[in-house]
């Protein structure tokens, strides 16, 4: 107690050399927050200005597109020409339905199979747990290039080759080990002592799960499975080796690549954009989640 | 984290977590580590380098030796053997049918006995489709016999039983698919080899008497997809082009990223959004980010549009050509930079994040500066996350593929990606294609095993 009014009798008679101080340290901490936003800003900027130029290539006419030196202010003439162009182009419509269809495939296939391999990390201490953890950390970190050219010659014996299915399936493998990682985080933030405490009033194993923490994690599985989604929809190369009719959008974009027109690509390459604009802004608060994970 | 089993008895093994995992495991090793090892397989192992010669016509009997693909070999011999029926869904062998039929012969008794289907004509079939009846064809070349041998076996090895006229009707009681063996002899070695193998491997000449093996049944362990990797033209400029954007992407990812990851952690009033803006990368593919550089990078793009509305310039500048190759590397550069970046930025917060408040704190009381913080506190308590995120980001960047694709047509200046989808869709080389993956695998894991090292020994020196 005596303490207590120790220290507020001090902060009371401060010397003005310790309020000069004082004043000082908060003009330096202004400065360098002043200066910390500034370099945000600028980061900013780097990140969102090469994102606006492709935006209003994307939404003006054919003509703006092509024309010579272009207008630095965007979208003049706002026009959804160029964007319907490239959505009317041959093999886009069915591009984008395939990948649709390829990233929900993988989506569900990852979310159902990592799952209990997440909660089983999370929740057990198991012989050969850290030897499974190091083995999905070390599989994260392998070349995807090499697996393509073995499963393409593998579905083509079998007779899967060029189908959404055998991209879905090659595209799970690789979301797999970043889904177990992140959903075994998802599970670690919920305390083990919430389930206890719903078995201990009667409830099964199973019903304690389904009902106390499934509710809890269904947002980290959720942002979990719009990574996953991105992560499907974008990838290029397994999509372009391992279909040739059934190509998926950012496939028939790059193998079209070199017989389109400017407009056709800038269209495109906005359009794939799209969902990471949208998607990353719900899932931001987990990215942390997911990728720290990986340094731990 | 709470370790539930902990508290159990440690006498049982609970099966449960096993259960748990097991799906995980099964895929991984489906979708994962066999096609790796088949990538592996693929880059070394010639398929059909090799060809089994067996001492008589029987895929079961003693091996007489092996020839390699390719070689000339003379035709001794030739005998026709029933094809095993796993054999026989299999399309384009070279096969033969023969009937068993039931006639009369040129003395006018009815005899049974095997002859090639081609010698029949059949009249009439049952409800399977299955021939029933038909005549013998008539034989139209002047100098050949003009009646048809029937034999004991489908063989023309085989004891004749008779010979019957053509029109004679018989009934179809049998058939046999078979295949021709050959006997060949060739030269492998200094040795001559001789044996029996089945017809479909030996492209004969039109003489019948010469060939050559087109196939072999046998794999055989080579380097001939590696030496073609190394010695195909675009191999070295590839290597030198992803090595030079590793040495060039990462340390300007890394000051980035840790700039960008001090930011997000100063507890900005409104810092969220800095966070979203930052991470956007990490979600745009590396085809739109090659497609949104090129838009700057092309001849009639912003860069071009800024510089001549500044009057810095009077006429566009090509920049993405071969003879401004640096050029192209600049906005590979800034393109991986602008993309990848935020994945490592990530890693690094999340590992800021683990640092305690209390530590920064103490630094900032006895009155570091912010530059003595970062290069004594914060970097050395970073280095495990540090070294993730190299990993990481190197292993990612040896695979740099749709980025160089669409800024330099994948032409004027190519990586190693690059070539192993060249060889495996442009040239339609499976093996080869593998020996660049293969390749791009191994340059991951010696980087890997070498930042691990590097990384051990300054602890080690510490100490």
């Amino acid at each position: 107690m005596t303490g207590a009014a120790d220290v507020k009798s001090k902060v009371v008679q401060v010397s003005p050399e310790v309020k000069a101080i004082h004043r000082r340290m908060l003009r330096r901490q202004r400065l360098t927050r002043a200066f910390t936003y500034l370099v945000g800003i600028l980061i900013s900027l780097w990140v969102l200005i090469p994102i606006l130029f492709i935006a209003s290539m994307a939404l003006t006419t054919p003509a703006e597109v092509r024309s010579y030196p272009k207008s630095i202010l965007p979208f003049i003439p706002l026009s959804t020409e160029t964007i319907a162009f490239f959505l009317g182009s041959k093999g886009i419509l069915p591009g984008m339905r395939n990948s649709i269809v390829v990233a929900l495939i993988t989506l569900t296939l990852s979310i159902l199979i990592a799952a209990p391999a997440g909660y089983a990390i999370s929740r057990f201490l198991f012989r050969g747990r850290d030897l499974f953890r190091l083995s999905i950390l070390a599989v994260r970190a392998f070349p995807i290039v090499i697996l393509s050219i073995p499963l393409a010659v593998v579905f083509l014996r079998v007779g899967i080759f060029d189908s959404v299915y055998s991209l879905a399936l090659m595209h799970t493998a690789l979301a797999l080990p970043t889904t177990i990682l992140v959903l075994s985080s998802v599970f670690s933030s919920i305390p083990y002592e919430l389930e206890e405490a719903a078995m201990v009033f009667g409830c099964s194993p199973f019903q304690a799960f389904r009902h106390v923490v499934l509710p809890l994690v269904m947002p980290g599985i959720a942002a979990s499975a719009i990574f996953t989604f991105v992560l499907s929809w974008n990838e290029v190369f397994a999509a372009t080796i391992l279909t040739i009719e059934n190509r998926t959008l950012p496939a028939q974009v790059l193998v079209t690549l070199n017989q389109s027109s400017e407009p056709y690509q800038f269209a495109g390459g906005f359009f794939m954009m799209i969902p990471a604009l949208i998607f990353i802004f719900f899932i931001r608060r987990y990215l942390f989640n997911m990728w720290g994970q990986i340094a731990k | 984290m709470s370790i539930a089993s902990r508290s159990k008895g440690r006498k049982k093994i609970n099966w449960a977590p096993y259960l748990l995992i097991l799906p995980s495991l099964v895929y991984l090793v489906l979708f994962f580590g066999w096609p790796m090892v088949q990538g592996l397989i693929l880059a070394v192992r010639e398929e059909g380098a090799l060809l089994t010669l067996r001492s008589k016509a029987e895929l079961n009997s003693s091996i007489a030796g092996q020839l390699p693909r390719g070689i000339q070999v003379g035709i001794l011999n030739r005998q026709a053997n029933p094809i095993p029926p796993e054999d026989l869904d299999q399309s384009n062998l070279p096969t033969e049918g023969w009937f068993q039929i039931r006639g009369q012969d040129t003395e006018g008794q009815t005899i049974e006995g095997w002859t090639p289907e081609q010698r029949i004509r059949v009249r009439e079939l049952d409800e399977s489709g299955a021939p029933v009846t038909g005549s013998v064809r008539l034989i139209l070349a002047s100098d050949a016999d003009p009646l048809t041998r029937i034999y004991t076996e489908a063989n023309e090895e085989s004891e004749v039983v008779g010979r019957m006229e053509a029109r004679t009707p018989v009934e179809i009681l049998d058939q046999a698919t078979i295949e021709v063996w050959f006997l060949i002899s060739g030269e492998h070695e200094n040795k001559t080899i001789e044996g029996w193998v089945p017809s479909r491997y030996i492209r004969a000449l039109s003489d019948g008497t010469q060939g050559r093996i087109e196939q072999g049944d046998k794999s055989q362990f080579t380097t001939r997809y590696i030496q073609r990797m190394v010695n195909d033209r675009f191999f070295w400029p590839a290597l030198r082009t992803t090595l030079l954007l590793v040495v060039l992407i990462i340390p300007a990812q890394f000051v980035l990223a840790i700039i960008m990851a001090l930011v997000i952690q100063a507890d900005l009033k409104g810092g969220g959004i800095f966070l979203y803006i930052f991470a956007i990368a990490l979600g745009v593919s590396d085809l739109a980010v090659g497609i949104l550089w090129y838009s700057i990078f092309t001849q009639s793009g912003y860069l071009n549009s800024i510089l001549q509305g500044l009057g810095l310039i009077d006429s566009p500048i090509i920049y993405l050509s071969a003879n401004t190759r640096y050029w192209i590397i600049i906005a590979i550069w800034l393109a991986e930079v602008w993309r990848a970046t935020a994945l490592v930025m990530v890693i690094v917060v999340a590992g800021m994040q683990a640092i305690s408040r209390e530590v920064l704190e103490a630094a900032e009381v006895f009155g570091a500066t912010l530059w003595q913080r970062i290069r004594y506190v914060i970097l050395p308590l970073l280095r495990p996350s540090l070294q993730v995120a190299l990993i990481l980001r190197t292993i990612l960047a040896f695979q740099v593929f749709a980025v160089v694709i669409v800024l330099s047509g994948g032409d004027i200046m190519t990586v190693l990606a690059n070539e192993t989808y060249r060889q495996y869709y442009d040239q339609r080389n499976f093996n080869v294609a593998a020996a660049y993956a293969s390749f791009i695998l191994l340059l991951s894991m010696i980087t890997s095993f070498f930042y691990l090292r590097a990384v051990r020994t300054q602890e080690e020196v510490a100490e």
